[in-house]
């Protein structure tokens, strides 16, 4: 692809009038705002450049390995053929001893809790002959009721990654040895004995601990072992807003929000609905304020952020600020309240009105670049919402920025939605920096033993100017457990494998009143154990202590010794712990602890104001591969960025006019400096991002997580910085300069455009996206028929008749906020293959369901419009029409079907589909990707026994589920009742947190999905095509 | 009148050839369907298990052992330990139930010969067709009465969709009984 052209960068920015929802022209991409050559070519082209031409012999005569066994197992299994009669169809295997409760066929459910990250949600486990296949949360969870993370439902990909440690390792020379677990055992505990009885530190170093019953373990530890202390960290950690709470009153930790109840959010630098805190919860309580139905308590989400958030482009009013202005923004606003409207008691406080001097809106505008009457109008939002309105910053803002947001809560009456029901718990203050620095002296003076990682990375997280990495060198013995190889299990002397989650005990309390428990649905596929019984059987101090019943029963008696008594039952100890295995959840009495009133005096007293020379470079957390435990999953990998689309890799993000101010362009290398911290890593131009910031994502450029992970991206954790100015994450003084050389980006970005350059003048009428604002939509609720009565033609096939069933689909666009969670629980259940990045380049990504980004405005405040994008199930499918052999036909209850086996690979259908959305098997990638990475066993395990696994020359697409439509019909008819279509729900909606998909029987007035066919705001994309689609979309509002 | 060899065999030969190469092949067709089709399959079992003595004499219900069949999509083979309910006490001493008890006692599975066999794109649901009251027999055939199972009719797609279309004729023995569905997802997904 021609590179792109740098004088459209350098030319004036065309201005398209804002304000203007109707006629907007959308862009997915910045070559295509510029109508770049390479685009308008890319527009009239199917598939991308190199995806005919790239067809190498060489490629497919190559002898590696695989394929000589492959062919010689072929050729075996030939001349066997031969030998053997030809009737023969194979064996049948049943179970020696039938297993309880297992119905070969049937699924069996699981509560328990996912730790992909420290939120610990509640989910829910299907398994088929015992194998987890899919996960899902857990509906009784207070906190993520029913829902779960993008990454939560990868995680299950984890447990069968081919590359999971298999044994315990002992270092020998540079490699590795197997040893047995006694051999390891007697090992540790005697390097921790003689480490206790010399003296010297034990330093146990973890990730978040939020289970108490792992917290008591530690305890048991550290009662025979005195030296042994406890360190925690994580990559990003809400440690600022927690410190500014303390100070702000006394005690305590920030309060939960009500989102739900609020009708401003002002939203500084944070991605609460990105990767903040409980995305799954936020999501959902911030997306029930944006209902159609109610628009009186229809939210306004103001969004002030110098990079490109999943949040920003949710918001209603997205402001391009630059971080180190936080600061002055809240102490303008805390200026303009308390000074200038004096409308809090807080204008009687001669300190605080001391502080706010120098400080006014009017000023910030100016100094800020922003518009004066976008800052006014926020203002009086605030004022009019009074006690609805929340200032929520971010993360990665530093204390100062917290304590004055505080204060500014406080004077809104923002206070009123501080939840009062739950509070956050907390087992293990993280770390701070001093911890860490002395940590490391005491390293390097010998004055540690040993040091324990217990299922974290810290070689590979912490920041390199801790020198963690080199001290770790001076430390005896080191001892690593985790899943899987990292970073920091090649530098340590034992590495002792552990269970996945699905195949532990635990029990966890993430927030006060209720705990949620852990059961394993998987007994251990490997030689591996469980990270708390390890530590258990050390803290016994004998090896035999291990069976693997250890810690099961630990948390049996601690539950039965130390809850269950307090929880004054009827019932025994047996059949409360069972009904609480079953429920995944324990509600209890617990009063959150109160705090103070607000301390003036710590506002006061913290103020001081940033500024800041050079470029800013801003680290977030990756959306999908976290802090990189996620790296070596591949479904995770190729899951488009929410924002950029960009798959597999990691990128220097900088706005048009940096761009064209440090003369690069996407896929240019650039060099990032902070305080002597280098790294090289590609351009990529974001519409929208505040200028003189730089902002890159963590989580890449691992190095040892596996043959997936390994060197994808670039390792920016190296520029991260817990000495700075400003935080660890936002680091201000950066150079930035062009290397010269390019990196290639692939993104889903330009892929799958939907064809509108033969119709040039009719784009604006094309409706693909429709949306409004609130305003509009109360001033006149049918615009949007209105809009769609200038694209109806007239069909000239007769309707189709539907007796009985008919599906159909609903998405809300108003609630969409772009999370990703429905593409992974559709890759899930339909086994969507990895394709990895080389064939995502050429277009070939396999995801039957994506989400098309769209811009709208201008390169520097653009305006986002999300729509997923799924099979229509059109009622007159054009694909259906040219299929040479009835592989793809019409079914009764309206879906297109789609049948493997009959498919010949024409393509002919995907041609002439006009919403893209059909996928084909250029290879059979499952063999194609990293040389049969996911056949390796046990990889194979995670796939769909309901669904086909399809191969290479066949067509495949969303069928809406059929499998589980299917089921339903089979259950109902089974069971004498009529099949109405209620209760079916689909991959994608079961994920979704915002519940914004709506599924079910068109042809029942009573369903949700045919209320919404007749909604107001419903329209169907490219309705003058007359395809009939059955999805759909009901446009989203904005509140401008 | 005298005919030229060309004229003969263009009239006679050639005409003949064909007619007997289509009618051989016609009969080929048609003579060795059913064992193309498997039926009369009737491999040797590892433990000679007679579904005579116990489906027919005993009258053992047919889902005791073949526990899915009510519930699941697969009708299940039973687990050793399933045959070992009786056969801890019954019949100890025949030298099949001592290789039985070895399999048990080894956890080993018993490597049964599979004789019907569905390709595995086609997703055909026992449990709806057994509870909507179709007899095993009517595509296993009379099992209880065989003392070495074999196939007795056709898996084919085609035998499926005569029975789905004409299911008021072949399945004469449950009343009202309606059509089944002839669309592809119905059994391919």
């Amino acid at each position: 692809m021609a590179d792109f052209n740098k004088e459209h960068l350098l030319k004036e920015l065309p201005v398209i009038e804002q304000n203007e929802t109707k006629g907007q022209h959308y862009w997915k991409s910045l070559k295509q705002f510029y109508n770049d050559p390479s685009s308008i070519e890319a527009k009239a082209h199917e598939f991308m450049e190199g995806v005919v031409d790239d067809f190498k012999l060489s490629s497919l005569t190559d002898m590696s390995r695989r394929k000589f066994l492959a062919l010689l197992t072929a050729s075996a299994s030939f001349a066997a053929a031969g030998c053997s009669t030809y009737e023969s169809k194979g064996e049948v295997i049943p179970y020696n001893k039938e297993p309880v409760g297992v119905i070969p066929g049937v699924p069996n459910y699981y509560a328990s809790t996912c730790t992909g990250c420290s939120n610990a949600c509640g989910i829910l486990v299907t398994t088929r002959e015992g194998r987890p296949i899919k996960i899902n949360g857990n509906d009784e969870h207070p906190v993520n009721k029913g829902k779960i993370c993008a990454r939560g439902q990868a995680s299950i990909l984890n447990l069968y990654d081919p590359e999971r440690l298999r044994e315990p390792m002992k270092k020998d020379g540079s490699s590795f040895k197997n040893v047995s677990w006694q051999i390891a055992d007697a090992a540790v505990i005697s390097a921790l004995r003689s480490a206790a009885s010399g003296g010297k530190e034990i330093a146990v170093v973890m990730k978040t601990l939020n289970s108490p019953t792992a917290k008591k373990v530690f305890d048991d530890l550290a009662a025979r072992y005195k030296t042994v202390k406890l360190y925690s960290y994580e990559l990003f950690t809400d440690a600022n807003r927690d410190s500014a709470w303390k100070k702000s009153y006394g005690r305590g930790k920030f309060p939960l929000i009500a989102w739900d109840k609020a009708k401003l959010i002002v939203s500084l630098e944070s991605d609460f609905l990105g990767n903040e805190g409980n995305t799954v919860e936020q999501t959902r309580l911030y997306v029930s304020t944006r209902n159609n139905k109610e628009l009186k308590n229809f939210s306004r989400l103001v969004v002030f952020e110098a990079g490109m958030s999943l949040t920003g482009m949710n918001a209603d009013l997205r402001l391009r600020l630059a971080p180190e202005l936080q600061y002055d923004l809240v102490m303008s606003l805390l200026n303009e309240f308390v000074v200038k409207r004096q409308t809090s008691r807080y204008a009687l406080d001669r300190n605080v009105v001391n502080a706010l001097q120098g400080y006014s809106i009017g000023k910030f505008a100016q100094t800020s670049g922003i518009d004066p009457k976008s800052i006014e109008s926020i203002v009086s939002y605030m004022a009019r919402y009074k006690n609805a309105s929340i200032v929520y910053a971010g993360d990665r803002l530093p204390e100062q920025v917290h304590i004055a947001v505080n204060l500014l809560n406080e004077v809104l009456g923002s206070t009123a939605l501080y939840r009062k029901d739950r509070l956050r718990a907390e087992m293990l203050p993280y770390s701070t920096k001093e911890e860490w620095e002395a940590l490391v002296t005491r390293m390097n003076s010998g004055k540690v033993g040993v040091v324990v990682h217990c299922d974290s990375n810290p070689v590979y997280h912490l920041p390199s100017g801790y020198g963690y990495s080199s001290a770790l060198q001076k430390v005896p013995t080191v001892v690593t457990l985790d899943q899987s190889a990292s970073e920091t299990s090649v530098v340590s002397q034992w590495v002792l494998p552990i269970n996945h989650d699905l195949e532990s005990w635990n029990d966890f309390k993430t927030r006060t009143g209720f705990y949620s428990l852990q059961q394993p649905v998987i007994y251990p596929l490997y030689v591996t154990r469980q990270k708390e019984a390890i530590l258990l059987t050390w803290a016994t101090g004998k090896e035999s202590a291990y069976n693997d019943d250890l810690y099961h029963g630990y948390l049996m008696s601690r539950w039965e010794k130390e809850i269950y008594p307090s929880m004054k039952l009827a019932v025994g100890f047996k059949e409360f712990w069972y009904s609480a295995l079953h429920d995944g959840i324990v509600n209890f009495d617990e009063k959150p602890e109160s705090h103070d009133g607000f301390n003036a005096e710590a506002f006061v007293s913290t103020r001081s104001s940033m500024k800041a020379g050079g470029y800013t470079v801003a680290l977030s957390e990756s959306y999908f591969v976290g802090d990189g435990g996620f790296a070596n999953n591949g479904w995770l990998q190729e899951l488009p960025h929410p924002v950029t689309k960009v798959v597999w890799d990691n990128y220097a993000a900088v706005s048009p006019t940096t761009a064209k101010e440090l003369n690069v362009d996407f896929n240019d290398l650039v060099e990032v400096e902070v305080r002597g911290n280098k790294l090289k890593l590609p351009t990529l131009v974001q519409p929208g991002m505040a200028d003189k910031v730089v902002a890159i994502e963590l989580g890449y450029g691992r190095t040892n997580a596996g043959t997936v992970g390994n060197d994808v991206g670039f390792n920016a954790n190296v520029l991260q910085d817990a000495n700075g100015s400003f935080t660890q994450w936002i680091l201000p003084g950066a150079k930035v300069s062009k290397t010269g050389g390019t990196f290639e980006l692939v993104a889903t970005m330009e892929h799958h455009m939907i064809d509108d350059s033969l119709v040039k003048d009719m784009q604006f009428n094309r409706g693909i996206i429709r949306e409004g604002t609130v305003e509009e939509y109360q001033s006149d609720p049918d615009f949007i028929q209105k809009e769609r009565e200038d694209s109806k033609p007239t069909s000239i096939y007769k309707d189709f008749e539907y007796n009985g069933v008919k599906w159909a689909m609903a998405i809300d666009l108003n609630k969409c906020t772009g999370c990703s969670a429905c593409v992974i629980s559709c890759n899930v259940e339909n086994n969507i293959p990895v394709v990895g990045k080389d064939q995502v380049k050429v277009s070939r990504e396999m995801q039957w369901i994506r989400i098309d980004r769209y811009y709208s405005g201008t390169p520097v405040e653009p305006r986002i419009s999300l729509q997923p994008m799924l099979c229509q199930q059109c009622d007159d499918a054009p694909c259906e029409n040219v299929c040479p052999v009835a592989a793809t036909s019409h079914s009764p209850d309206g879906l297109n079907m789609m049948v493997y086996n009959r498919c010949i690979g024409t393509r002919y259908c995907s041609n002439n589909c006009p919403f893209e959305v059909r996928r084909f098997n250029f290879f059979n990638f499952r063999h194609h990707y990293e040389d049969s990475y996911y056949l390796e066993q046990p990889a194979p395990m995670v796939s769909n026994p309901e669904v086909t696994v399809r191969t290479r020359g066949v067509m495949e697409k969303c069928t809406f589920c059929v499998q589980r439509l299917v089921q339903a019909k089979q259950d109902a008819l089974q069971e004498g009742k009529e099949f109405t279509g209620s209760g079916v729900v689909v991959a994608c909606q079961e994920a979704c947190p915002a519940n914004a998909i709506t599924f079910g029987n068109a042809n029942d007035p009573g369903s949700g999905v045919a209320k919404l066919r007749e909604h107001e705001l419903g329209y169907y994309v490219l309705e003058q095509l007359d395809t009939k689609p059955n999805v759909t979309y009901l446009a989203k509002l904005r509140n401008i | 009148m005298n005919r030229t060899l060309l004229e003969y065999t263009l009239r006679v030969r050639v005409p003949i050839l064909i007619f007997v190469a289509l009618a051989s092949l016609t009969v080929t067709y048609y003579v060795s369907r059913p064992a193309r089709e498997g039926i009369g399959y009737q491999p040797t079992q590892p433990i000679p298990f007679s579904h005579k003595l116990h489906a027919g004499l005993m009258k053992i219900d047919c889902a005791y052992c073949h526990i899915g069949v009510y519930r699941s999509r697969y009708a299940a083979i039973p687990a050793a330990s399933t045959c070992m309910n009786c056969h801890t006490i019954a019949k100890k001493t025949s030298p099949y139930i001592i290789k039985l008890t070895k399999y048990y006692d080894e956890s080993k599975p018993i490597p049964w010969k599979r004789v019907h066999r569905l390709p595995d794109y086609v997703y055909f649901s026992h449990s709806f067709h057994v509870n909507a009251g179709i007899k095993c027999q009517s595509c296993h055939g009379n099992v209880q009465d065989m003392a070495v199972v074999k196939q007795v009719s056709s898996f084919t797609m085609s035998a499926c969709l005569d029975c789905h279309r004409n299911a008021p004729k072949r399945l004469s023995y449950i009343p009202n009984i309606k059509p089944g569905p002839t669309y592809c997802v119905a059994c391919h997904r």
